[in-house]
């Protein structure tokens, strides 16, 4: 009897491992990079909203040519107006419209068929492995731009097309990383243990390789795939390749700004630069914050 | 102890292909072995005499192709009687040349997928295993009483999360971890191995299987750690009366666990019998492998007289490359002219020479 009181006892001290205490555990500075990230995020997402729902301070396609290259604040301008005399900050906003449900796209793409290949290859192994590994290679060893350029060429300059490819040029990362991961696991004879102990073929995939072992790897992967969305199309803009005008994308923005840069109209082609530089900063922090609070890299 | 018997292996043959080579492993050949209700059966025998194969085929674990080829492992309890292997044959085509096999065709998906549903009542409620290499067999990702109150979910009555949760600590307390709420929220990382074999053995008998199978429950730990864990298994027996299957190379263990000893030496058990007639016996009636094996054990004469040890000369058999004669021919130091050429040529049949004590060696037929 002395047994179940002890057992009653300990029952009423264990406490829930909720998510709280990882929470506390996390270094400041973490705290810091996720709360910043989290801030970019929300005003991405806010940004998109906005857009959609046409609430913007002026009309972005609206031209004014009597004020052409307005400096900031000038008539209401709170961004200043650009070549075509266009409000800068409502063409800001607009211009994340570019990115948001293209970029999702790209990283579902990648995080799906790179999970299926990567689970395909690590937990059947043999042959199936060997095919994987080699078209993961081939796609890998394509130059990405190339690869978007002849797209483009061959379609049109359509930023879908485009994310598509950033996609699928992703999965052979994502691939190895979870094949990675479940060689990690067998070499270990975990998979082994848990078969032994009964579970499921797909509980021990679903849950504790991807769900508990996959987890930071697709958040980072998710956040990292944003920054390099907006990148790549910046580069593409660049080239004259990305978003066409008069549709306003951050790349678009900075690249018909550059010609008046030497006119000493900097703000043209700068604040979509910096909205750029935060932004991918913002992506790239957090994924980093949540990866060693997830970890518990720094605290442990 | 009653009489029921739990798991009865007839038989059991599992080979690997080695591509490579081109000839088969074989590294179970007609092994046959018996467990009674509450009984602990400890398998004896080197690296390599295939003790750990038996236990994977009997948890369905050997998907290498082709695997286990045939045999019946029948298991019986709460009356469940099956045989492990039933209908498997059909996915398993052999050629036999002289009565062994020499080739075979398997279909492995489908033996796989039969395998699956034969099992999937059975493995972790019915047979548990704990394996060598405690720390690696756990997720490394996840907290141990998380792990362990998934097992108890998987394999109990108990679904309710919170009641899982009581129920693992209890275990982690059955199980002599210290501070078991401290532990509880602990990744495996972060506990040494012996607390991790500990948390192994509350996983396994959450579920209080019928059958725990034990492979090398102490390899892997510390000489002091090994001990703490062996007593663990003994209190638990005590208390649990679980019926074990205890698998390792260290006499020690064996002679302190088991009520009953299978030796066992390339792929085939060579002597079984009862722990007093085969670890301690007087009359020394003994296969000659376990006599050998006996001598390495230092005792106190040893380091008094200064004698050295006695190791058994030569390399464990190659599985790949088995003589026609005695698996343990070649090393054998108490070959005589009356059996040499038995001995060479023929395989002995298990012979019982005192009851319930089966000995397979040539020295125990009289001509």
């Amino acid at each position: 009897m002395t047994g179940m009181k002890q057992y009653a006892q300990a029952s009423l001290m264990v406490t829930d491992p909720s998510s709280r205490s990882m929470w506390k555990q996390a270094a400041a500075i973490d705290l810091l990079y996720v709360g910043y990230g989290l801030f970019i995020v929300s005003l991405v997402v806010l940004s998109y909203i906005l857009g959609s729902l046409n609430f913007l301070p002026h009309n972005p396609q609206e031209m004014d040519l009597s004020l052409l290259m307005a400096p900031p604040g000038v008539a209401g301008h709170l961004l200043g107006t650009d070549f075509m005399g266009r409000d800068i900050l409502s063409r800001l906003i607009v211009g994340i419209q570019a990115y948001f449900v293209p970029g999702l796209l790209a990283i579902a793409i990648a995080i799906t068929l790179g999970t299926v290949f990567g689970v395909l290859a690590g937990y059947r192994g043999g042959g199936v492995e060997t095919a994987v590994l080699y078209l993961g290679n081939l796609v890998d060893s394509f130059p990405r731009l190339v690869l978007i350029l002849l797209v483009i060429a061959a379609f049109k300059p359509d930023i879908y097309y485009i994310m598509i490819i950033v996609g699928l040029t992703n999965v052979p990362n994502v691939l190895s990383q979870v094949k990675g991961k479940i060689n990690f696991l067998k070499q270990k004879n975990f998979i082994e243990a848990a078969v032994a102990l009964g579970l499921k073929n797909r509980v021990i995939i679903f849950k504790h390789i991807l769900w508990y072992n996959c987890r930071s790897l697709f958040i980072i992967q998710a956040t990292l795939g944003m920054a390099e969305v907006i990148l790549i199309e910046t580069s593409l803009s660049y080239l004259g390749f990305g978003v066409q005008e008069p549709i306003p994308s951050w790349g678009n923005m900075v690249q018909s700004g550059a010609n008046y840069l030497l006119q000493g109209k900097f703000w043209l082609s700068t604040t979509p630069a910096l909205a750029i530089l935060f932004t991918i900063l913002g992506f790239h922090l957090l994924g980093d914050g949540l990866n060693n609070i997830l970890e518990g890299r720094r605290s442990t | 102890m009653s009489e029921t018997i739990i798991l009865r292996i007839e038989n059991l043959h599992t080979f690997f292909y080695a591509r490579s080579k081109q000839a088969f492993v074989r590294a179970v050949e007609g092994v046959d072995l018996e467990i009674m209700q509450g009984e602990t059966l400890g398998v004896l025998g080197e690296s390599g005499s295939g003790k750990t194969i038996t236990a994977l085929s009997v948890m369905g674990l050997v998907s290498t192709e082709p695997g286990v080829i045939s045999g019946k492992i029948e298991f019986s309890s709460k009356g469940l009687q099956q045989n492990l292997l039933q209908d498997l044959d059909q996915y398993v085509q052999h050629q036999r040349k002289n009565g062994r096999i020499m080739a075979v065709q398997k279909d492995c998906g489908g033996w796989q997928r039969k395998t699956e549903r034969l099992m999937g009542d059975i493995r972790g409620k019915e047979i548990a295993m704990i394996f060598q290499n405690p720390q690696s067999s756990l997720n490394p990702f996840v907290t141990v009483g998380k792990q362990i109150t998934e097992a108890v979910q998987l394999n109990t009555e108990i679904k309710n999360s919170r009641e899982a949760q009581q129920r693992a600590l209890h275990w982690l307390e059955r199980v002599k971890i210290d501070s078991p709420r401290l532990r509880y929220h602990n990744h495996p990382y972060g506990l040494s191995g012996g607390m991790c074999q500990r948390v192994m053995i509350a996983m396994a008998l959450a579920a209080e299987p019928s059958l725990l199978i034990a492979d090398e429950p102490t390899t892997g730990l510390d000489a002091t750690i090994q001990a703490k864990v062996v007593e663990l298994l003994m209190e638990l027996k005590a208390v649990l009366n679980t019926t074990t299957m205890l698998i390792s190379h260290d006499m020690e263990v064996i002679g302190r666990l088991s009520d009953r000893v299978a030796v066992m030496y390339g792929g085939r058990v060579m002597e079984s019998g009862s722990v007093q007639e085969i670890l301690r016996s007087k009359d020394g009636s003994n296969h000659p492998y376990t006599t050998a094996l006996l001598g390495c054990i230092p005792e106190e004469k040893h380091i008094k007289d200064k004698i050295t040890l006695q190791a058994i000369e030569g390399d464990v058999i190659d599985t790949m490359n088995i003589p026609g004669g005695c698996r343990f021919y070649p090393r054998c130091n108490q070959k005589n002219d009356r059996i040499n050429q038995s001995c060479k040529e023929h395989e002995p049949a298990l012979k019982e020479i005192s009851p319930g004590h089966w000995v397979r060696c040539w020295l125990y037929y009289d001509e």
